[in-house]
């Protein structure tokens, strides 16, 4: 087990560095106003930023860093003609449904295939990598969003530990 | 469209020969990838942080912190999959202003509610708490204090916050935000069945060929449920997914049938079906006749208001006024069988509840108005579309339930539970599958899906609603209250028996000054509840005190007098229950940051503070009339009684002799941490020690729990309860799958809750004598009934409001995760393009929406995901910028108190 004293020792000092994030040390008073995600009184009626998604058309955007091993990769390009997805049309598996591409080097420009673990049914057939693009898989939507132009409203302190790319 | 559909995924299949190349199964695969990454990460299981679906994962932690999740590949619930906002479960906790110190509003060192916030120490909190919660309860006794608890509460925090305020406080002013999101659900589930939640689970997906979404937007709102619909839609040609809605959804994407209803013609459209079903002379008759009975209630049950104007805005008098009459507009006056233009006394507003039982004929006599045309002509809820093509759409919808080889499963969530008449319409969709024979089997099913993480498994089984005790018992039952002491070891008649205020009944309370001490935790009551002005004046300007337990700064806290800096989810253990009643636990992961401490913790530490003297003798409850309570009292428990008068409460409810039992450390941790347990420094473990005393509550009651242990196991992934002898229930109710069925019966639907009752008419009771209908469950006929507050000539529009995928609830978590925040930083108002244009407005104009009761700004979105008919609106509520529920009604549905957040009506104009 680790020392429990110095680990404490270590919690406070962390908790002081967040608590300065804050402006909130002890004898410093924070405003109600100051704090959350909207800065301000609550009785105030803000007027919200517009923003809008990247229109970088497919196969000239970057691909966009991986939160930590394996999160899904976010949309990186326009999407705005594409959605919705229907049971008749999926305009993301027209270009990425790739396969043949698997474990090869590409093009930065050339779409990300769907990996294989999209074509394994974990419910039916665990561990078995099929043909077809399993049907839980299809609403690719609710896994991979496209991003706005915003910016982070507060930091996130997470990091993906030490993994290799 | 079958066969283009069929030809896509086959258009999308890959070349064999390359899958072949690819070789190893993939979670090998991955494992193998991974595994240099991975070196010295610890993996353990958890359950998702969101939804009601209750996803398993996997939680990766190095150095003390969370690094990766992954969805867990043996969760049957999940099977290896997420949603967006499942994947970042490990993100969510290091947004860098987490509350990690206790901070108090003081002045010149002494608290003072006009102050700033100062940190302090426990201690210092604590004392303040304890000194202003005395000075409440001296003044106002029990029922002057208020818990707004939470349907993301563990198990344990439910049960010890029920058990502090209900047995040692004797207050049933405790209520989950969980009220706002499944209360009708429960008031349903009590009504027809007697007892609470789904017969079915999940697996239903996969038996069955047909799947309705009542006001159920699941592709964003249950999204792994939806893959799992999306994948059987998709593999099956003869699986058919109907959406019926008030706006145009994602889910309409995968649907074959999509229905846009007005808001609240839901009520018309069931007892379309249900007509339909008796005209086709389709009644599953051997089904009715041995497991159900027919029922009808009062409809002058008023909106769930006020019912006073003292506090009301001068344009909010109007509608809130209808509370005590309401004059009947020309569609309900047809669907109740009443004359249109009458003025109806809301009667029956404070027994709304009440029912009896009716006949076959009366019950045929209720639906006989809603015929296609009537019900086409009322429902049809997009002015685009033609009349014959709604008919044919409802028409194809009553063909989809009766058809006989078709198995149906109907899902709702808050579409049906937000509702002015919430706890009718869902009877309705139990009458449609009861009817028909389709409930309690593999693939058949009317399936209530649930919001919150542990709305079921705590709010409702612990109980933390203000009437309610553990496994569906509740406080006005002396019976209840009896077993309840019993097991609690409790002196007779310490529970109060006088249900307390619901959470919305809080904030008025609050308001009206009958409230002057509340404690939040886990929720955002001050941006979650309806008519936000009135209860965040309320809070910043009466004279009371308001402690806030919570991770992240937002609109609750900055109304707060003290906050407390709470533990997150996997900086705890825990325990939370899903809508298919599969209760899931999991392990603290890390240790909390700076001085944060997880809510159980906080509950124990405060109940330290009270001596049974000073809780447990002779109490005021305004109001109180029961047999065996003198009027207004509850009685001196504790002369008599063999506790100690200096006792605390935390040595008599909590840290009690057989608790103490559950020693810390404890083997099945496994090397992992308790900060409670080692807070409390007693050497037990409350976690456990809770869950077990809790469990006895269920147990041979038809919600049993597991051994705390079990389902800790390596092949354990959650267990629905009733678990009997290592066993769970798949679906209750059916004696195939339901140890507590009676043995021949086939189907039982024991429940013993409204099982006695008197018979009358559709007018109401003819005969007082009670009749027993054990075993049975009641096919209800309920009315049309029309919203309180319709849209007219000045607020123009009908506002609905909700969740996105993107975000969790008031979004305090989800929206310091970059990812999460950079796809939805705002709400928007979604609107139809020809409504926009005729206010001048424009994608990406600002506007103002505004009701009786509030305004605020937001941007307007005419082509987004939200599709809204002309003359609706959707704003989601997860953004504390874009505070929608300024603008939102505060009426309820009557029976269950739950507010209808689905309607009201706007005006909208450029800003």
């Amino acid at each position: 087990m680790r020392d429990h004293s110095v680990l404490a020792v270590i919690k406070f000092l962390a908790g002081l560095l967040l608590m300065a994030a804050g402006a909130s040390f002890a004898g410093q008073p924070i405003q109600a106003n100051d704090m959350g995600l909207s800065k301000g009184s609550v009785f105030d009626t803000p007027t919200p930023k517009v923003y809008r998604y990247d229109n970088t058309p497919p196969g000239e955007s970057k691909v966009l860093p991986r939160a930590y091993l394996n999160a899904p990769p976010q949309i990186s390009h326009d999407v705005s003609d594409f959605l919705p997805i229907t049971a008749q049309s999926n305009m993301c598996i027209a270009c990425h449904n790739q396969p043949a591409q698997w474990g090869k080097k590409r093009e930065p420009t050339a779409p990300t295939p769907i990996p294989p673990s999209h074509f394994t049914d974990q419910r039916k057939a665990p561990g078995k990598v099929t043909e077809n693009l399993v049907g839980a898989r299809y609403n690719c939507n609710q896994c991979h969003v496209p991003q706005t132009d915003a910016a982070p409203l507060v930091e996130n302190t997470f990091s993906p530990g030490r993994t290799k790319k | 469209m079958t066969v283009s559909r069929r030809d896509f995924l086959k258009q999308s299949a890959l070349a064999s020969a390359a899958a072949a190349t690819v070789g190893l199964p993939i979670s090998e695969a991955a494992a193998a990838a991974s595994k240099s990454a991975e070196a010295g990460w610890r993996w353990d299981r958890g359950v998702c942080r969101f939804c009601g679906v209750g996803c398993g994962i996997q939680i990766a932690t190095e150095k003390g912190k969370i690094v990766a999740t992954k969805a867990d590949p043996d969760a049957p619930v999940n099977r290896g999959l997420n949603c967006i906002k499942g994947y970042f479960n490990g993100k969510i906790l290091y947004g860098k202003d987490r509350l990690t110190q206790p901070l108090l509003r003081m002045k010149d060192g002494h608290f003072d509610k006009q102050g700033e916030f100062v940190a302090v120490s426990w201690e210092r909190a604590f004392d303040e708490m304890e000194k202003q919660f005395k000075r409440t309860y001296a003044e106002l006794g029990p029922t002057g204090i208020g818990f707004f608890a939470s349907g993301q509460h563990t198990v344990q925090e439910g049960y010890a916050a029920v058990k502090l305020f209900k047995a040692g406080f004797r207050s049933n002013n405790i209520d989950p935000n969980a009220r706002h999101c499944m209360a009708s659900a429960v008031a349903g589930f009590m009504q027809t069945f007697g007892i609470d939640e789904p017969s079915g689970n999940y697996d239903d997906i996969e038996h069955t060929d047909t799947m309705v979404l009542w006001g159920a937007n699941m592709a964003e709102m249950h999204p792994v449920l939806w893959t799992r619909v999306t994948d059987r839609r998709m593999g099956d040609p003869n699986v058919r997914v109907v959406n019926l809605t008030t706006i145009s959804n994602m889910s309409s994407g995968i649907a074959d049938l999509e229905i846009i209803f007005k808001p609240q013609t839901d009520l018309a459209i069931m007892n379309y079906l249900a007509r339909e079903i008796v005209t086709r002379d389709a009644v599953n008759w051997d089904f009715v006749n041995k497991h159900c009975a027919f029922a009808a209630g009062p409809t002058d049950i008023g909106y769930g208001l006020r019912g006073s104007d003292k506090f009301d805005y001068a344009a909010e008098k109007d509608v809130n006024g209808k509370e005590l009459t309401m004059q009947l507009d020309a569609a309900e006056a047809i669907g109740q069988g009443k004359q249109a233009g009458a003025t109806v006394e809301q009667k029956n507003r404070i027994t709304p509840d009440k029912h009896w039982l009716i006949t076959f004929e009366d019950f045929k006599k209720g639906v006989e108005p809603y015929t296609l045309d009537f019900v086409a002509e009322l429902a049809k809820g997009d002015a685009e579309e033609s009349l014959d093509s709604f008919k044919s759409k409802l028409k194809q919808l009553a063909d989809l339930y009766i058809e006989k080889s078709r198995k149906v499963v109907s899902f709702w969530t808050m579409g049906f539970n937000q509702h002015q008449r919430g706890t009718w319409v869902n009877e309705q969709a139990y009458t449609i599958h009861l009817l028909l024979g389709k409930q309690a089997m593999p693939g058949n099913g009317a399936f209530s899906l649930t919001g919150q993480p542990s709305a079921c498994g705590t709010a409702r089984e612990v109980g933390t609603f203000s009437h309610r005790l553990p496994a569906d018992m509740v406080v006005n039952n002396p019976a209840h209250r009896a077993a309840s002491e019993k097991i609690w070891k409790l002196p007779a008649k310490t529970l109060n028996p006088k249900v307390g205020s619901h959470f919305t009944k809080i904030m008025r309370d609050l308001e009206d000054g009958q409230v002057k001490w509340a404690w939040v935790q886990v929720c955002n009551p001050f941006q979650d509840t309806a008519n936000a002005n009135h209860w965040i004046k309320a809070a910043r300007e009466m004279d009371n005190f308001i402690v806030v337990s919570d991770v992240y700064p937002g609109i609750s806290t900055k109304v707060a007098d003290l906050i407390l800096p709470a533990a997150m989810i996997f900086e705890k253990w825990g325990a939370y229950g899903n809508a298919e009643r599969r209760t899931q636990l999991w392990r603290e992961q890390v240790s909390p940051p700076g001085q944060a401490r997880a809510d159980i913790w906080q509950i124990m530490e405060f109940s330290k503070r009270f001596k049974l003297k000073e809780v447990w003798g002779e109490q005021k409850i305004p109001g109180l009339k029961e047999e065996g309570f003198t009027d207004g009292k509850l009685p001196d428990v504790l002369s008599g009684s063999s506790y100690s008068p200096q006792a605390t409460l935390y040595e008599v409810l909590f840290a009690t002799a057989d608790n103490r039992k559950f020693k810390w450390p404890d083997k099945i941790a496994n090397k992992h941490d308790n900060h409670t347990a080692k807070l409390l420094g007693d050497h037990w473990f409350p976690e456990k020690a809770l869950f077990e005393e809790y469990a006895q509550f269920g147990r041979g009651n038809a919600h049993d729990l597991a051994p705390f242990d079990m389902y800790f196991r390596d092949d354990v992934r959650g267990l629905k309860w009733p678990v009997v002898d290592g066993k769970e229930t798949h679906w209750r109710f059916n004696e195939a799958y339901d140890p507590y069925v009676k043995k021949g019966s086939g189907f039982d639907f024991y429940g013993s809750a409204f099982k006695s009752l008197p018979s009358g008419d559709l007018n109401g009771i003819t005969k007082q004598e009670k009749t027993s209908i054990a075993g049975k469950a009641k096919i209800f006929f309920r009315p049309y009934a029309a919203p309180v507050e319709q849209p007219d000539q000045n607020y123009d529009m009908c506002l609905s409001t909700g969740r996105v995928l993107e975000h969790w609830h008031s979004g305090t978590m989800t929206r310091r995760v970059r990812e999460l925040h950079f796809a939805v930083p705002t709400a928007l108002i979604y609107m139809h393009p020809a409504d926009a244009k005729l206010r001048g407005l424009k994608q990406d104009d600002i506007a103002w929406i505004e009701s009786r009761r509030g305004k605020i700004k937001a941007a307007v979105e005419t082509k987004g995901r939200n599709r809204p008919p002309k003359g609706m609106v959707f704003v989601p509520w997860f953004d504390e910028g874009v505070f929608i529920n300024k603008v939102t009604l505060d009426s309820t549905c009557p029976i269950s108190k739950q507010t209808d957040f689905k309607k009201c009506a706007v005006k909208i104009f450029k800003a």
